[in-house]
This record gives structure tokens, sequence and C-alpha cells, in this order.
């Protein structure tokens, strides 16, 4: 392959890659970053991609492996993210009037749920271990074959069937648990109350009518509303969506937000 | 020597055997799952009571030479605190404190299975004193090993 195909090829991949960076780190700078050096190594060992698999899939295993790098030595999120980040953000005043000005300057500024959706879990499967969050994301979001995963994370196909088995249950039970949009009983409202901010004069029951998940609640299986939940991360591009600057700001206060929870904590 | 197999109907039937200073419980089945998947369902702790019905916590790694702390439906009130004696991948784990050793054994049989078998025995000088209050092992036992046959195959089997 010559560097002028590894280029053109890598601009089709370069958008999912990044979003995949986001969801992994939950940081822009981090994202960009990595997806700047998954080029630069993916041009300096060209020579050795034989096409033994897609480049797509060799390109993803490069920035897996960089994305495993650094996060190897950082904690994991607490599944209750949501809340502590809320309790955070009702406590920093500049946050809401950054959010406000966002709402009302920018053509990214909308707020709708379905968009907190997909933010929602990227703050929460951050809870997961690191390989069981690299394998739930490309399975489920990036739709990549076990076997594909296997050579993307150098690990067995029996492996990627048992971290994905274990994220997937431990997933739907956190949000069973929490998320009021699947279960009555949930304790967590945030989708429906920053709408109430954001978006005054929206009745927040018409909006989730639109949304197939919460939409079909009642009558689907747990499983099934799981992947209703990951039908919605697929659809969004978390930089190019129209709620994209809203819901980066509000992910970056959230990482700021854990990296001193964190090291309060240690 | 009195041997004793539970009479519950299980594909894995446990069976004990008592001696005056010891007492020693197993079972054993066919998990017809990559021993990876068995293997990791058996060590990666805090997931354990998410499939295994018998065990209601687990802290720590079970890494060799590391501790556990783990709480059984056995005895809901009692922690264990269990030091991690032997990890071969794949192959076989022990862990135990000064009444005994639990012997996790994973062996790969020709037809795609992975035969599995635990084996705890308990005893000691002053076994006798306190070997009334002991609850028999056999039905977690054979609960542990469905639960894990159960959910290893489950994840062989799921989708590509």
């Amino acid at each position: 392959m010559t560097t002028e195909e590894l280029t053109t090829q890598f601009v089709t991949i370069q958008g999912e890659l990044k979003s995949f960076l986001l969801r992994m780190t939950a940081s822009v700078q981090d994202a960009e970053d990595i997806v700047q050096e998954t080029y630069l190594k993916a041009h300096a060992k060209i020579d050795t991609f034989r096409g033994e698999s897609s480049l797509k899939t060799w390109v993803f295993s490069i920035a897996s492996n960089l994305a495993k790098d650094l996060l190897k030595s950082k904690k994991r999120w607490p599944e209750n993210v949501t809340d502590i980040c809320k309790d955070a953000a009702l406590g920093n005043r500049r946050f809401f009037q950054e959010a406000m000005q966002i709402r009302q300057s920018s053509p990214q500024g909308n707020f709708e749920i379905k968009e907190h959706i997909a933010f929602c879990f990227t703050c929460v499967s951050k809870s997961l271990p690191l390989e069981g969050h690299l394998v739930l994301l490309l399975k489920e979001v990036y739709n990549f074959k076990v076997r594909e995963i296997s050579q993307i994370l150098q690990m067995s196909e029996a492996m990627v069937k048992y971290h994905l088995h274990v994220s997937r249950n431990k997933m739907i039970k956190i949000f069973d648990h929490r998320c009021s949009l699947i279960n009555k009983e949930g304790i967590c409202y945030q989708c429906t109350e920053l709408n109430g901010i954001f978006n005054p004069k929206q009745k927040a029951q018409e909006e989730l009518v639109k949304i197939e998940m919460a939409r079909e609640a009642d009558n689907r299986s747990r499983d099934e509303l799981f992947d209703l939940r990951m039908k919605i991360l697929q659809e969004l591009d978390p930089f190019e969506s129209g709620a994209a600057e809203l819901q980066l700001h509000h992910l970056e206060h959230n990482r700021q937000v854990m990296e001193k929870h964190l090291e309060e904590n240690s | 020597m009195n041997r004793q197999a539970n009479p519950n109907t299980r594909d894995a039937k446990a069976a004990t055997t008592k001696k005056t200073f010891s007492r020693e419980t197993s079972v054993s089945t066919t998990i017809f799952a990559d021993p990876a998947i068995v293997w990791a369902l058996l060590t990666h702790a805090s997931d354990i009571p998410r499939w295994n019905s018998t065990v209601t916590s687990v802290k720590g790694e079970i890494k060799e030479g590391e501790t556990i702390e783990l709480k059984s439906t056995l005895d809901a009130k009692r922690t264990f605190k269990l030091k991690v004696k032997e990890f071969v991948p794949e192959k076989r784990l022990v862990w135990g404190d000064a009444m005994g050793n639990r012997v996790y054994t994973l062996v790969k049989g020709d037809g795609g299975g992975v035969h599995f078998s635990m084996t705890e025995k308990i005893g000691g000088p002053l076994f006798p004193l306190f070997a009334g209050a002991i609850p028999s092992f056999d039905e977690s036992f054979e609960r542990y090993a469905a639960d894990l046959k159960k959910e290893a195959e489950t994840i062989q089997r799921s989708k590509k």
C-alpha cells in the first residue's frame, strides 16, 4: 500500500476512529492526539501491513493500543458518575453559564434527549474494566466482528466473547437500575431534567415518544432495549451532531470532575 | 469412611467423603466452552456473584499470593479470608485457609469440552469438635458447577 492510498483510506476511517477514541477517553484532546499518532504510526509501519485484515481493522488496532497505553494507568470511573457530576455541576455557576451561551449561539448547541443518552452511555461505560470497554464499543457501536476484535486487541475470540458478555450484562444491569427511560423505578432523570432547562418550551414526554428505546420500554426485553441504546450511539457522531458542542462541553466538565474525584478518593 | 452422594437431580453430582479428622467434597462436570472462558469466569473476582448463585461477594484479586475475601450463601454472616496458593491459567487454581483448601482443575477434553472439577478438603486435629456445625457443601457445589457450565456455554454460543 502506498502512502497516498493510506492517506486516502485513513480519511474515510478518521471520523469513526475519532468518535471511538472520544468514547474511550472522554477527552476531545486525547481523542485528537491519538488519531494523529495513529496516522503517524500507520505511516511508519505501512510496510508491515500485509492486508491480512482490512485497513480499518489494522488502524483501529494501532489506535486501541495507544488508547490502552494512555488509559491503563488511570482509574476507571464509578457507575454513579452522572450523580457525582450532577452535584458538581449544580455547584458550578460557570458551567451553566457556558452551556447556556453555547445553547444560544452555537449551530451545534441544541439539546436533544437522544444525544444525552449517548453522552450518558459514554460516561457510564467508563466504569467497565478497560478491556471490556474496548470490546463493547468495538462490537456494539462500531460493528466489528468477534474475529476482527480478536485481531484488534490481540486476544482470543473466546476472551472477546467473554468480555462482551460480561460488559453487556453489567451495562444492562446499571441502566435497568438507573435509567428512568427504560424502568419506571429508575433513579436518574437527568436527560429530561436538562431538556427542561435547555428546551423549556418542549414537553419531555412528546420528545421521549420519538425515541424508540423509551417508547418500547414496556414491550421489549432488557437485552433488546440495550440494543436500541446501542443503535442511538451508532447513529450519532459526537463531533458532528447538532448537539455536539453542548455535549462536548458537558463531557469535558464530567472528565474534569472525575479526575478530581478519583484523585481525592485514591 | 462414609461416602455419600447428594440425592438432588442435577447435571453434576457432588460427593462427600467423611473421615474422623477431615471431610472432602467434590464435584465435576464437562463444560462445552473454551477453557479461557471457564478460567475467566473462575478468576475475575468481582464478576463472580453475577453468574454464581452460591457466592454473594468477592473482594480482592484472584492471583497467586493474593488474599481474597469471599462471602457465600452457605454462611451469609461469615467472610472467608482465603489465600490464593496456586494459579496456573486454564489448568489449576487453589485457594484456602487454615481449615483447608479448595482446588479447581480444568482439563481440555478431546470432544471440545473442558472437564471441570472442584474439590474442597477441610480438616485438622480439632475437626471432630466442630464438624457437626459445618453445613454440607454438596448442594452448593452442584449449583456452583451448574452455574459455571450454564454461563460458560452461554458465552461460547454467543453471537459472532
